[in-house]
């Protein structure tokens, strides 16, 4: 009965703070003027939805929502355990100047997560595991604490470092330049802070990016954004110390709310010193517009940039994205899209176009 | 950065197919079963597009100037068990697992572009057959050192490919302290092993830490016991070109003379 009326009091808050039809990811929390906290376990983003983010998916982000009656999920098993999960199953058609099409079915990330909180509120105990493709990974463990007052909190184990926009779109140039993206957990200690409108976050972590450390350099990581209802912008930094040469990376991102168009900014400069000729600094940049056309539908049109070497000229990359989303029903989502890849003349990959549908479904 | 999107991608003048000046001589061509092949035509163009840098996922880098290092005989660190490129047996490295998308964890790469042509995974299938060496690279066959890294507590030996771990100890590898006024040396106690991450490079481990001071490092390529790689190829210390020969370099710890 407790989960039930709480389920309510959450579709009730949602559906009226937010009257466009949007799905997870920044611009969501940017066209609905939220922190990523809200919706998500993490409060960085990304990962297991709380009750709310439940509640929102099912009432708010579909054009129809399937009536369930009272008992409509929140995640939580009982009080102290939540469940969630992502399934992505895709198809792509990928075209490379001078070579055949290729096209291909694939499951490209089938995740679940676990939440136990011993101390309901206070601590908890997470669990992100990648189940597909291949066999069970672990990409997220970590034991986080937080205080009385919800306004700091510490955590430690596996987990995303916070750095940025955290897009779904782990290709886009702003999450493979930086490196710090959710492929790439890193292990260490995060404290983190939340105000009515700020977010901040500082990780120090092994700086391996998954792999085994084996110097004694470390990645310390952190970020700060100021929330308002209609815009938000926020800084990050990340300095990697390895013996095969430090990596120090700085990026401004932000969002605004224009009607119903949610626009996302990110820029970053990353001055990566283990190359062969030395020092190479690199840009990398996006802008992107998210427009919710009606309930449940959602164009997203999304511009890049990358320059991997500022001293180099003529070398520049740009992306160009065109992908619409149609949430029919709660818990499911149809994608479709190309990017577009502009680069030198004489390297085929960074001229090709690619083509996908997606099937996304999440609980 | 809205002048920066609104821009135009690169129009590639005075660029190889990687990006990189022309002039860098990264030895890009036609894709050939040899390490720099691969490299300029594989993993400098299409891996290093994530796999560089300190935030190198999984730690793996694959610029030119560590890829070898980090691929042959080198455990992967998704699954340790495994060798990312195990020489003479391409169905077993991880590396090809990887590229062909049948590995027990993760998904295929390249992540987010599409696969490699079976043609090109093929190449890579015929380098490690044949051994995966790295001679193409480096622009001779010989067994040599590549690079000495000293420090108090241990010396890091790069070399061309991996030793005969049978062949490494305190008489193939030798370190040895000078006196800077007599010019005599003295044997310094130390340890030599390949390194369990690494077996292209040798450890060397002293006893305690070095004092600062001057010493002289000796890699045995003559005599019976001479240093070799797996395929019985003596170690080229001279620098001639052709197995034989000591390896002998004089290293200063501490800033001494």
């Amino acid at each position: 009965m407790i989960t039930r009326r709480l389920m309510g009091g959450m579709a009730a808050i949602a559906m009226s703070l937010a009257a466009m039809a949007v799905r997870a990811e920044p611009y969501l929390a940017v066209q609905q003027g939220y922190k990523c906290v809200a919706c998500h376990v993490n409060p960085t983003g990304g990962g297991m939805r709380n009750a709310f983010g439940n509640a929102f998916a099912q009432n708010v982000l579909p054009a129809h929502r399937i009536d369930v009656g009272d008992d409509s999920w929140t995640g939580a098993i009982n009080r102290y355990v939540m469940l969630g999960g992502d399934v992505r199953a895709d198809w792509t058609a990928t075209e490379i100047p001078h070579q055949q099409q290729t096209n291909e079915f694939d499951v490209s990330d089938a995740r679940v997560y676990l939440n136990v909180e011993p101390i309901p509120g206070r601590l908890s105990v997470y669990l992100d595991e990648r189940v597909a493709p291949g066999s069970a990974t672990n990409l997220e463990a970590y034991v986080r604490y937080w205080t009385a007052d919800q306004a700091w909190f510490v955590q430690a184990g596996r987990m995303y470092l916070p750095y940025g926009l955290r897009l779904e779109d782990d290709s886009a140039f702003t999450r493979t330049v930086p490196g710090i993206n959710m492929t790439t957990s890193d292990t260490g200690i995060e404290v983190g802070w939340e105000s009515p409108h700020w977010s901040a976050q500082l990780a120090l972590s092994n700086g391996s990016a998954g792999g085994p450390e084996n110097d004694s350099g470390k990645q310390v990581t952190g970020q700060a954004a100021y929330v308002e209802p209609r815009w938000r912008v926020g800084l990050a930094s990340s300095l990697n110390q390895s013996d095969a040469g430090d990596r120090s990376t700085y990026g401004l991102f932000g969002g605004l709310r224009t009607g119903p168009v949610a626009w996302l900014a990110e820029a970053d400069l990353v001055v990566d010193d283990g190359f062969p000729e030395g020092t190479r600094d690199m840009v990398s940049a996006l802008l992107g517009a998210d427009w919710a056309v009606i309930r449940g539908h959602n164009l997203k049109l999304t511009a890049e940039w990358f320059d991997p070497d500022r001293d180099v000229d003529n070398d520049e990359q740009t992306r160009w994205s065109a992908v619409y989303e149609y949430s029919p029903i709660q818990f499911l989502q149809l994608r479709g899209g190309a990017r577009f890849y502009d680069g030198i003349p004489q390297n085929d990959l960074q001229n090709r176009t690619l083509y996908f549908l997606e099937l996304h479904g999440f609980f | 950065m809205l002048a920066q999107i609104a821009g135009c991608a690169g129009n590639g003048d005075g660029l190889d197919a990687s990006g990189r000046p022309n002039s860098s001589g990264d030895g890009s061509g036609p894709l050939t079963p040899d390490f720099a092949s691969i490299q300029a035509n594989v993993f400098t163009p299409i891996c290093t597009q994530c796999h560089v840098g300190a935030n190198a996922p999984q730690g793996l880098r694959l610029d030119a100037a560590n890829s070898y290092g980090a691929l042959v005989g080198v455990a992967s660190s998704e699954q340790p068990g495994q060798l990312r490129v195990r020489p003479g047996d391409p169905a077993n490295s991880y590396l090809i697992q990887k590229l062909e998308g049948r590995a027990s964890v993760g998904a295929r790469m390249p992540l987010g572009q599409p696969a490699l042509p079976d043609a090109t995974i093929q190449v890579i299938r015929e380098w490690i057959a044949s051994g995966a060496t790295r001679a193409a690279a480096i622009g001779a066959t010989a067994f040599a050192v590549e690079t000495v890294s000293a420090a108090p507590a241990s010396l890091a030996i790069a070399m061309t490919r991996p030793a005969d771990a049978s062949l490494v100890n305190s008489t193939t590898v030798m370190l040895q302290k000078v006196d800077t006024r007599s010019g005599e040396p003295a044997d310094v106690p130390a340890r030599a092993a390949i390194s369990p991450v690494n077996d292209s490079l040798l450890v060397l481990t002293p006893d305690q830490a070095l004092a600062a001071g001057q010493y002289r490092l000796t890699l045995r390529g003559t005599g019976a016991s001479a240093l070799a790689d797996w395929n019985a190829a003596v170690l080229d210390g001279d620098g001639d070109g052709s197995a034989g020969g000591d390896y002998v370099q004089t290293l200063v710890i501490g800033g001494a003379p």
